[in-house]
């Protein structure tokens, strides 16, 4: 496809500047219109669910502990590295236990990968973006500091802890076979692989099971 | 000292550096100029002020942990990035991607374009002395982002996609967003053209400036836009198409005269064609699955031993599964077209969960390379319309 070129102008238009003017005129006409500007400090644009940001161990409301059960996928998936985990063996049980969990934010790049390979949902990034200090020690989260991070961040906006859901406990459209047993939350039907959305007759649709197996 | 000897030196040649850190160079590009009067003789530039590595870290990472890291190539379109890397590892190991996350790997990879064709104009508009543009365009693209935000989590850097599809599925609220966005976006791109298109200050500082001829274009090894605008007729989308590019319908525009402005006149069109495909693949959008089956967990296995718990045991017995998918030795070059040309992935695997080397064909890199070619003979002022209408991101460059 040849690219289109607009016509050459006339003597008139020439002289009368007129696609200055047009140009002109449409700023004008957007003096009128309403400002799309978000005067931040002042007003804040509503994040979306799955906002990748502060780090944070999700409180478990029956032991008040962290979920976290030692399991080193999340240090051994770390891009950047910058999980550290450090576990002994119960006695008795020869279960894992927890002894120290350190992240170190300023390596961190934020990928997510974390929070999606975690079998039990125990680590989270939560929807929180400011933080800032002088140093570089507020930065690097032990456990107690990223535990502290999930309750000021329920604070903060008010959620109830036992309805907080975020699309990396569960990533939307996978099939409930392919997660592990900590993954299979109740989510919206529009996350789940039954009832995954597509454009029909002029809008967003949900396709009922019956589809997907025939389309199969 | 008398004046005959002042005035001879005046006009001897002489040397400026441009950059790194000049605003109009988009990023930290040096640019050591050698000048006689206001004429460019010779254009020498310096490149590496951002490397980080990118290579050499991926080979100390696995195929799955590299790719956040491709995010910070292209920054201004990182979605396009991840899609051309996933394709790349996914010919390596052999995986076919489901049919649906074909569709919406298009579709993002078309929304990265429109988002880094927008800054590009934003910006080059803006080093040429149209500042309006740059308001009008930041507005759109921030409607894009806002996009990303919800299907992925962030705005820049994405990682959207991994081996095998993508992380997660779309929801109703972007695909409508998103329709609602394709309706208006041709208006909004005739508003940009009302601004620029005929006036005349940008047709003085950009039609005849920096032209480089089709034969130039491709011994330079310019690709995408660049290209194209020089009349050659090369779109990877349409030559070698990945993902679902083969089922949706689409033009490539093509320049004739191969200057600035035909650059620019190219890019628009892209715009518009761009908005068309991925209206396309929202309304051919199948249902589905989104990752393939045999899709590598994110925590790869870095040998081809790998061990699995046996599903039918309910001991708990592990055994050796021994007909696996293992990662194929040899190597594989596979390229897809971003915003800003032709970027080329290369692996060398040796048959572990790491590649042994990767190679990143880099489009600005090798734009950059034609601006000593581009910049002689033309104005100081030309070097920033240059600059700016070769479209070059110095995180990819230097990568």
């Amino acid at each position: 496809m040849e690219i289109r070129y607009k016509t050459k102008k006339g003597l008139l238009e020439n002289i009368l500047l007129l696609e200055i003017l047009k140009g002109l005129g449409l700023t004008l006409k957007r003096l009128f219109s309403r400002s799309v500007t978000i005067q931040y400090p002042n007003e804040r644009k509503p994040l979306f669910p799955g906002f990748r940001g502060k780090h944070a161990l999700i409180r478990d409301p029956v032991t008040g502990d962290a979920k976290c059960v030692a399991c080193m996928r999340c240090a051994s998936v770390c891009p950047a590295r910058c999980i550290t985990i450090r576990f002994e063996r119960d006695e008795e049980t020869n279960a894992r236990r927890l002894t120290k969990y350190e992240i170190d934010s300023l390596r961190c790049i934020f990928c997510g990968y974390c929070e999606e390979v975690c079998p039990v949902n125990a680590l989270v990034l939560t929807e929180e973006y400011e933080y800032s200090g002088y140093t570089r020690t507020p930065f690097l989260f032990d456990k107690e500091g990223l535990l502290r991070n999930w309750d000021e961040f329920l604070e903060k906006n008010r959620l109830d802890e036992k309805r907080y859901l975020n699309p990396f406990m569960r990533p939307r459209g996978i099939s409930v076979k392919e997660l592990p047993s900590g993954k299979r939350i109740d989510v919206p039907k529009e996350w789940t692989l039954e009832g995954q959305v597509i454009w029909r007759n002029g809008k967003a649709e949900s396709v009922s099971a019956r589809e997907i197996s025939r389309e199969e | 000292m008398d004046s005959n000897e002042s005035a001879a030196r005046a006009f001897e040649p002489y040397e400026i550096q441009m950059g790194p850190q000049h605003p109009a160079t988009h990023g930290v590009l040096k640019l050591d100029l050698e000048l006689d009067g206001e004429t460019v003789i010779g254009c020498k530039p310096t490149v590496g002020f951002l490397h980080r590595g990118v290579e050499k870290l991926s080979e100390n990472l696995t195929y799955a942990q590299t790719l956040p890291l491709t995010d910070r190539l292209d920054y201004i379109a990182s979605m396009a990035n991840n899609v051309v890397y996933s394709n790349a590892v996914e010919t390596l190991l052999g995986i076919e991607v489901p049919e649906r996350a074909k569709f919406i790997r298009t579709m993002v990879m078309e929304m990265a374009r429109i988002t880094g064709h927008l800054l590009w104009l934003a910006t080059h508009a803006l080093d040429i002395g149209a500042m309006t543009v740059f308001l009008y365009c930041f507005r759109e693209r921030e409607q894009l982002l806002d996009l990303f935000e919800e299907v992925c989590g962030a705005r820049l850097t994405t990682s959207y996609t991994c081996i095998g599809g993508v992380r997660q599925d779309v929801t109703g609220h972007f695909l409508e967003t998103l329709h609602k966005f394709t309706e208006e976006f041709p208006s909004r791109v005739r508003e940009y053209e009302t601004l620029i298109d005929q006036n005349r200050i940008w047709l003085k500082r950009t039609q005849g400036v920096g032209i480089v001829s089709a034969e130039d274009a491709v011994s330079l090894g310019l690709t995408g836009p660049s290209l194209r605008a020089s009349g050659v007729d090369y779109d990877v989308r349409k030559h070698l198409p990945f993902d679902a590019y083969s089922e949706v319908e689409f033009e490539v525009p093509i320049g004739k005269r191969g200057d600035v402005y035909d650059r620019y006149r190219c890019r628009m069109e892209e715009l518009l064609q761009s908005n068309g495909i991925i209206r396309q693949c929202i309304e051919k959008l199948p249902p589905g699955p989104i990752k393939a089956d045999d899709a590598p967990d994110l925590v790869m296995p870095l040998s081809k031993k790998c061990v699995l718990a046996d599903a039918t045991l309910t001991s708990g017995v592990i055994k050796l599964v021994e007909d696996r998918k293992h990662y194929m030795e040899g190597d594989v070059y596979v390229s897809g077209e971003c915003p800003k040309g032709e970027l080329g992935f290369y692996f060398v695997s040796d048959g572990k969960g790491r590649p042994y080397r990767m190679h990143i064909r880099s489009p600005s890199y090798i734009h950059i390379g034609a601006l000593p070619f581009l910049c002689k003979g033309q104005m100081v002022a030309d070097v920033i319309a240059i600059i700016g209408s070769l479209d070059v991101v110095l995180g990819e460059c230097d990568r």
